[in-house]
């Protein structure tokens, strides 16, 4: 993976200098709270329900053994020993204190961590394929672009203060994992054949893509951008949104409401028209800034082993436990480019947990161990929550598994419906309408039997506690929105949305639900499916041909039933 | 001329920060009175706008980019032109000014104006970083771009790089850590009007 240059290591060690600054003058009261707030935002720190929460980057999903050890530290230390994995692939700590902070960033940049940009009105941390690098299915590794535009949009000056935050994905494989089309800048890297053989390096790009209040697909507004024109072609791009975005409407600031405002074709024209001046200029990526990033995303010292089939793999374990093992291998283990060796998930979704994507610090330290002794030290985390082991031989597999049962990591859920996403909510988090863990917990408490979750085979459901949509629930087959009905927490569910290629708002089926009704109500979408399915259908599929009225009614089929329970429970109540 | 109400002068630290390209920051006596142009607003009176009185005690005087253009070919025009060739009147663009669509104005205003303005109506509107950057690259503006209206502490840097080139910081800035601020980092990581993104040396 990238390793930091002095270049790198300078500004990551002055920004925690300035930081700590400017910390300093809020704590001895020159910087009013009104004043530093973007300024902490910029650092990634969240003034939360109960504490302040700080979001650490992950670029692109991808750390090693030694940072995880850190992040474990930092959760001992500084938090109440565990960290929050989240949907952008960064990790946030919920209960650290203002005064801590610039020690906390200090460590984090011994590392070559930091927080920088992980929340504020600018260019947030980038999100990526977590299987970069290795994916079977991948055209263009993404790492060294999203690397190169790391860098170009740290501390970028002109798009500090941009109307709303701003977030890139980049992708370079068949299969979508990024959720490319939800983003105010989706990237999708491909290769082209040039007149003369060769192969050229170019970008598609969408734009105005976003979930929240307004959810909405990006548009296509460029192809075949050669790869080192992307800094003055988005520099023209952030520069319409950064004058034209609206900034009157906090809910109405995203870049995507500009591009529907104006249409993607006259938003496409006038980034061209500003391109024009500025596309030639010396802000282009060079090739030996190319060689400079590209050389740390070469292949790992891959062993010269032979492909063994799933059956060869399966038959590493022991008999006694051959049939969870393979269970393991369906759903958590993925293929990889190189012969004779598999990506593996590491669920942090285990039945009935505190909050999906949690990991303690002795889980962290264990899993550092198990990335140093199975996978060349490097870990992702991916989107949905989970961390991944990305270069793994196939013959140690089996040993791996047992390891990571030790900690709790290896239920074989990726996929399936208690994979569940989710954002902290509103145990957390101060923007939340509704809490959003409670609701997960007891739905992996209802479909808590393995054997039936296999059955139901690939369903996503994604919890949000509110409209700014962390959880993803826009993109779930089934989503969960948490809404506030007079001061009351109440749940709205989606249907039929998607991530991948098929990229798919979900639609509301209508009006809201209590928190105590959820679970029955994903039984009866649930049962709805499984009556209804032909042979291997995924959930999606039938939802697509049968369409939402069949699921619709078996959602309220115990509307009326349970409001009398309520009202019955409500008269007890005045009675005693 | 007769005097401006005061409270259409925008307020302003009463020290000038200039950073002039490749020259370190320093502190000076602000000369310019900033004119919202607000109050002197009556529809009925067109272009007769009123220039707060210049014989106040600060002698210069930055007006809207939109007064400056209403005076153009008004019987004013002379006595503007030659003020702002005398060095005594410049112009500030406000933030939601597109001042692509004033080209040729620009360019006019280019040959006289010895000053200009960005103006942030709230610190964290960023607007302005754009106006400025778009004044350098695209105009090629090479006097001086001040930064003015709600002009913190912890925007200097970003102003710094994108154009802005001296600073009306907010009556209540420290101007000794605004200072400061300039020295924090010794690299960057894109290109921008004041120095290009660092690179490792060459072997």
């Amino acid at each position: 993976m990238y390793k930091y240059d002095h270049i790198d290591q300078t500004l990551v060690d002055q920004r925690v200098a300035q930081f700590r600054d400017q910390v300093a003058r809020r704590l001895n009261g020159t910087l009013a709270e009104e004043e530093f707030r973007p300024l902490r935002l910029q650092n990634g720190l969240y003034h939360q329900r109960h504490a302040y929460m700080l979001r650490v980057a992950i670029p692109y999903g991808l750390f090693n053994s030694k940072q995880l050890r850190t992040m474990a530290l930092i959760a001992e230390k500084y938090d109440r020993g565990y960290g929050h994995f989240t949907t952008r692939q960064n990790i946030q700590y919920n209960w650290v204190t203002l005064e801590d902070t610039p020690d906390i960033l200090a460590k984090l940049a011994k590392v070559e961590m930091h927080a920088i940009q992980t929340s504020g009105n600018c260019i947030r941390n980038i999100t990526s394929d977590a299987f970069a690098g290795v994916a079977e299915d991948e055209y263009v590794d993404p790492r060294p672009i999203c690397e190169l535009l790391r860098q170009w949009s740290t501390l970028h000056p002109e798009f500090a203060y941009l109307p709303r935050k701003f977030k890139f994905a980049i992708n370079g494989a068949k299969e979508d994992r990024t959720i490319l089309l939800c983003h105010d800048v989706g990237i999708e890297l491909k290769k082209v054949t040039q007149g003369d053989g060769s192969s050229q390096l170019v970008a598609d790009i969408y734009a105005g893509g976003g979930m929240g209040r307004t959810p909405i697909l990006g548009s296509l507004i460029k192809t075949g951008l050669p790869w080192q024109l992307l800094p003055s072609y988005l520099t023209a791009l952030l520069r319409v949104y950064n004058r034209f975005g609206r900034r009157d409407n906090l809910y109405k600031a995203r870049i995507k409401i500009l591009v529907k405002a104006l249409g993607p074709e006259e938003f496409a024209r006038q980034v061209e028209g500003e391109w024009l001046f500025n596309k030639d200029g010396e802000d282009n990526f060079t090739q030996a800034e190319w060689n400079r990033v590209a050389k740390h995303f070469t292949k790992p010292a891959y062993k010269s082993l032979l492909k063994l089939s799933t059956e060869q793999v399966i038959n590493t374990a022991s008999e006694a436990e051959k049939t969870a093992f393979t269970r393991w291998l369906e759903r958590n283990v993925k293929p990889h480019q190189v012969s004779g060796y598999a990506s593996v998930i590491l669920s942090l979704k285990p039945h009935g947990s505190v909050a999906p994507g949690d990991a303690t610090t002795a889980q962290m330290l264990a899993i550092a161990d198990l990335a140093d002794q199975y996978s060349f030290s490097e870990l992702r985390a991916t989107h949905e929550q989970n961390l991944v082991l990305a270069d793994v031989e196939q013959a140690k597999l089996y040993e791996l598994w047992q390891e990571a049962k030790k900690q709790k990591v290896a239920l074989p859920n990726v996929g399936l419906l208690t994979d569940i996403i989710a954002c902290p909510g509103g145990d957390f988090c101060s923007l939340a309408n509704a809490k959003s863990l409670p609701i997960a917990k007891a739905i992996q408490e209802r479909f808590d039997d393995l054997d039936y979750l296999f059955d139901l085979g690939d369903i996503s459901l994604n919890i949000s506690g509110c409209i700014n949509s962390c959880g993803h629930h826009h993109v779930g087959n089934i989503g969960v929105l948490g809404v506030d009905k007079d001061g009351e927490e109440w749940y709205q569910i989606t249907l039929g949305g998607e991530q991948g290629n098929n990229t798919a708002i979900g639609k509301v089926i209508g009006p809201s639900f209590y928190a105590d009704e959820i679970p029955d109500v994903m039984s009866n979408i649930i049962n709805a499916y499984v009556e209804q399915r032909a042979d291997d259908e995924p959930f999606i599929e039938t939802y697509r041909r049968l369409g939402v009225t069949l699921f619709k009614e078996a959602a309220y089929k115990n509307k009326s039933e349970h409001n009398k329970k309520k009202e019955n429970a409500a008269t007890a109540g005045d009675a005693s | 001329m007769s005097q401006a109400n005061v409270s259409s002068i925008m307020p302003a630290h009463d020290q000038v920060l200039h950073f002039p390209k490749d020259q370190k920051p320093s502190l000076a006596p602000n000369e310019w009175l900033i004119w919202s142009g607000d109050l002197n607003k009556n529809e009925d009176e067109g272009a007769n706008f009123l220039l707060p009185d210049l014989g106040h005690v600060k002698s210069k005087v930055l007006v809207p980019f939109a007064w400056w253009r209403s005076q153009l070919n008004s019987h004013h025009q002379e006595e503007i032109l030659s003020k702002a060739k005398a060095g005594q009147i410049g112009v500030w663009f406000p933030a939601d000014d597109d001042i692509l669509k004033h080209a040729e104005l620009i360019e006019q205003g280019k040959l006289v104006w010895p000053l200009v303005g960005g103006h942030f109506p709230i610190f964290r509107d960023g607007r302005s970083f754009s106006t400025a950057a778009l004044l350098r690259d695209r105009f090629q503006w090479t006097g001086e771009i001040r930064a003015i209206g709600d002009v913190l502490i912890d925007q200097l840097l970003q102003g710094a790089r994108v154009g802005f080139d001296s600073f009306a910081l907010r009556p209540d800035q420290n101007t000794d850590v605004a200072l400061r601020q300039f020295d924090l980092f010794t690299v960057t990581t894109q290109n921008s009007w004041r120095d290009k993104r660092s690179l490792l040396a060459t072997n």
